[in-house]
């Protein structure tokens, strides 16, 4: 019989190292300092009333999310038949129209609410830690951009009418493109400065937008009206295929980020600090730019570049659990699913029957936000303790 | 491979075509604090980053505890070595314990939570560095200090047999700044290897077992402090005048920066002092670029040991022994060339009545009126004090500030000239 050796790629046997835990030797010195008497407070336990009142206001949403709009729906329809469908009440089933504007239309809707919001915070938690820089996000990294590079090509050359899957493969690829550059920018030795990596973004951002504006010049009229539709960012009309194609790969790819939890606690203490204290920094910077790269490519297939969730819902959320990735990353999940359902929300009951676009919610509420982050960060350079 | 517990070999780094570090072999051993001095730009800093492996060398290797630190899995080598730079800031609002507690990245697989014995330890490293209590507080909100502190403290968690500290103490006052290089030495003593990089020198000769001095990413000099800690090597690596002295009280090397020399250009003083009557005077005037003489003393007189130390020429008498004629004639030389003289006001007994002599001897002489905080001119014997009359009738009397004052306009007109 053959044996079969399959050979994994050195990254990878040397990250799968990380799972075995290290027997530790006895510490046999510096012990004669007296103990310290102490009263421990876990991570987990510390931050489960803020985890329980996340789930609870996200339900809260969802149900809000699938009843209100055009046709106002109880939610108390949903729950009942859901209740019905799993056998455990026996009252008829709600209206055949409610049951179908609920399965088809608002639900899909808001899942896709979910899954884009948590997606892009997550991967905003990410950019912020992996570079140490609270004013970073997907799109401000120029991530978004080469997503919207990536969708314009898709929408022009015609592949997306061909396939529901052409645009979230361009985007993948768009983003993926961002963070190449992203990376080998950051990688050049000696760049400190907090606004470096910003500008480096915004420079990036600005050259896919302008290719994005050139291509444009060159495509059919139902086609630039197709991708200035998708680049307003919006919920409407998202069906379960949508969800299909993405879920798949967003939530794998946010489990995914959150077991680096710790190595983005540790990128916090700058890249050296990083190294010295034994994590592999290019390699786990490689691996993070991808997976966020992904994630917000196909995040932003299913809804548009939706600007500000990345920014804004990370710095909300350290405010509840604090910094640490591995509270943060979870709770952001939750609290970006909340945003983006409770702005879709707001869009549609702002001003019946028109909905404003979920993307103008969020730039509405995000760019205050933006400048008054851009004044603290200033005062607080002005005072020196960067 | 040799028993030394860090050995770097022909270490160089070079950015470009310039040359940081040169061709640095080190080799240290278990329980020496190691102080890397030398000019800004020396290389300091990037020879501690070599070490750490935070920088790969253009040349050279570095071995510790006989593996080549290139070749380590990472968290190995963060097992061995940890380094606290000098970068302190933090962005984002982490509390200290938190801070603390990612030191033990290296000690912990993936998914394995800090358990009581990480927590145990890190509050233990922050009560060591003085901050019991302090581990709920922001690490943003703290002082600069603090912050070193926090980060000593989490290389301290990270529990590592060699511990490169760059430039520990560098927002430290001086409480914590003994404090740290005290911990450090203690970190010694129980079986590390401690390097840091000093810029303090008298510093650096306190604490540490040895010291290496860096002069153009070359080792000008290395050895124990005295070996090192010389006016010679420090002046030629520094650019400066300096004077190496041990501390009075402590015996430890003090290093203090002369001020430059004036050259030949400054007026000649002769002293005649005693009894440290002239310390204040020889001082100033040293400072002012004056080119003085003293005598005529007796040996072990804190006049006469200062007068040494400065490398001033002097004349001197055995202790508790009487000035001769024949050493006044000798001493004259220094009086008639000198372009003042002062005589300090020591008390006048038997042995030095020769100085009243050689007083009279000078071309300008000018007797210091001592000042209620000086040594009082108390003459014991009608001899002397008909003596200090004719000495005084032949002089001005002026007062210490008055002296310098002169010389001040003095040296104003010569510049001008």
């Amino acid at each position: 019989m053959q044996v079969h050796i399959v050979s994994f790629p050195a990254w990878f046997v040397q990250f799968m190292s990380l799972y075995v835990p290290v027997s530790r030797p006895e510490c046999k010195r510096v012990d004669r300092i007296r103990r310290v008497p102490h009263h421990d407070a876990t991570v987990k336990t510390r931050h489960a009333p803020a985890f329980i009142v996340l789930s609870l206001l996200l339900a809260a949403a969802v149900l809000l999310g699938v009843g209100i709009g055009a046709v106002q729906v109880s939610p108390a329809s949903l729950i009942r038949f859901l209740l019905v469908k799993l056998g455990l009440s026996a009252l008829p089933l709600p209206d055949e129209r409610d049951i179908t504007i609920l399965l088809l239309l608002r639900l899909p809707r808001v899942v896709a609410a979910m899954l884009v919001g948590s997606s892009l915070a997550t991967c905003g938690v990410v950019m912020q830690g992996l570079f140490r820089n609270p004013m970073a996000s997907p799109e401000i990294l120029g991530l978004s951009a080469g997503g919207s590079l990536g969708a314009v090509i898709a929408i022009t050359a015609g592949f997306a009418s061909g396939s529901l899957l052409a645009i979230p493969a361009f985007t993948i690829a768009g983003a993926l493109l961002s963070a190449v550059c992203i990376y080998l920018l950051s990688s050049s030795r000696g760049t400190t400065s907090l606004l470096y990596i910003v500008i480096a973004g915004m420079a990036i951002s600005s050259l896919f937008s302008g290719l994005t504006s050139a291509l444009l010049l060159f495509s059919r009229q139902y086609q630039v009206s197709q991708f200035i539709f998708w680049t307003m960012g919006g919920l409407d009309g998202r069906s379960w295929q949508h969800i299909l194609y993405s879920a798949p790969v967003l939530v794998p790819g946010m489990i995914a980020l959150s077991f680096f939890a710790r190595e983005l606690n540790l990128f916090t203490l700058g890249e050296e600090e990083a190294f010295s204290l034994g994590m592999r920094v290019e390699t786990a910077k490689r691996i993070l730019l991808a997976i966020a790269a992904v994630v917000t490519g196909v995040a932003i297939a299913v809804s548009g570049p939706i600007g500000f969730v990345g920014l804004l819902v990370p710095h909300l959320l350290r405010f509840l659990v604090g910094p640490d990735h591995r509270a943060l990353l979870p709770a952001s999940a939750l609290g970006g699913a909340l945003f983006l359902v409770l702005c879709d929300l707001l869009g549609r009951a702002l001003l019946p029957p028109f909905e404003i676009r979920v993307g103008i919610i969020t730039a509405i509420l995000g760019s205050p936000y933006l400048l008054s982050l851009i004044v603290r960060i200033q005062r607080r350079n002005a005072v020196g303790a960067r | 491979m040799s028993g030394e517990f860090l050995m770097a070999r022909g270490l160089t780094w070079t950015v470009g075509k310039t040359t940081i570090v040169d061709n640095i072999d080190l080799a240290v051993e278990r329980g020496e604090l190691i102080g890397v001095i030398g000019p800004n730009g020396a290389g300091k800093t990037t020879l501690l980053r070599l070490l750490a492996g935070l920088l790969t060398p253009t040349a050279g290797e570095v071995f510790l505890d006989g593996g080549g630190i290139a070749g380590m899995e990472s968290r190995g080598r963060a097992r061995l070595v940890s380094i606290m730079t000098q970068d302190v800031s933090q962005v984002f609002p982490f509390t200290v314990m938190e801070i603390l507690l990612m030191g033990r990245y290296p000690h912990l697989g993936r998914f394995q939570k800090e358990g009581a014995e990480d927590m145990e330890r890190a509050r233990r490293m922050l009560s060591y560095v003085g901050l019991t209590g302090m581990e709920d507080r922001g690490f943003s909100g703290l002082s600069g200090g603090e912050r070193q502190l926090v980060l000593f403290a989490k290389a301290l968690v990270q529990d590592t047999d060699l511990l490169l500290l760059d430039e520990p103490s560098s927002s430290l006052d001086i409480h914590h700044q003994d404090r740290i290089f005290s911990m450090a030495q203690e970190l010694a003593r129980e079986g590390r290897a401690v390097i840091a990089s000093v810029h303090n020198l008298s510093v650096a000769a306190q604490y540490c077992s040895r010291l290496v001095l860096l002069e153009k990413g070359r080792i000008a000099c290395s050895g124990r402090p005295e070996q090192v800690l010389k006016a010679e090597v420090l002046d030629r690596v520094y650019g400066i005048r300096t004077m190496v002295s041990p501390s009075l009280a402590t015996g430890s090397l003090t290093v203090t920066v002369l001020p430059r020399d004036k050259g030949a250009a400054g007026t000649k003083v002769h002293l005649i002092g005693g009894a440290g009557s002239a310390v204040n005077l020889t001082r100033e005037l040293y400072r002012l670029g004056c080119s003085l003489t003293g005598g005529i003393a007796h040996e072990y007189d804190s006049d006469e040991k200062l007068w040494r130390s400065l490398g001033i020429r002097c004349m001197t008498v055995g202790a508790f022994s009487r000035i001769t004629d024949e050493q006044i004639r000798e001493a004259a030389h220094f009086v008639e060339q000198a372009d003042l003289t002062i005589l300090c006001s020591f008390p006048i007994g038997q042995g030095n009545l020769g100085n009243l002599s050689l007083a009279s001897l000078a071309r300008r002489l000018v007797v210091l009126n001592p000042g209620p905080e000086e040594v009082p001119r108390s003459i014991l014997s009608q001899e002397g004090r008909t003596l200090f009359a004719e000495v005084c009738a032949g002089a001005r009397i002026l007062e210490h500030d008055e002296i310098l004052e002169e010389l001040l306009t003095a040296m104003d007109h010569s510049a001008a000239r």
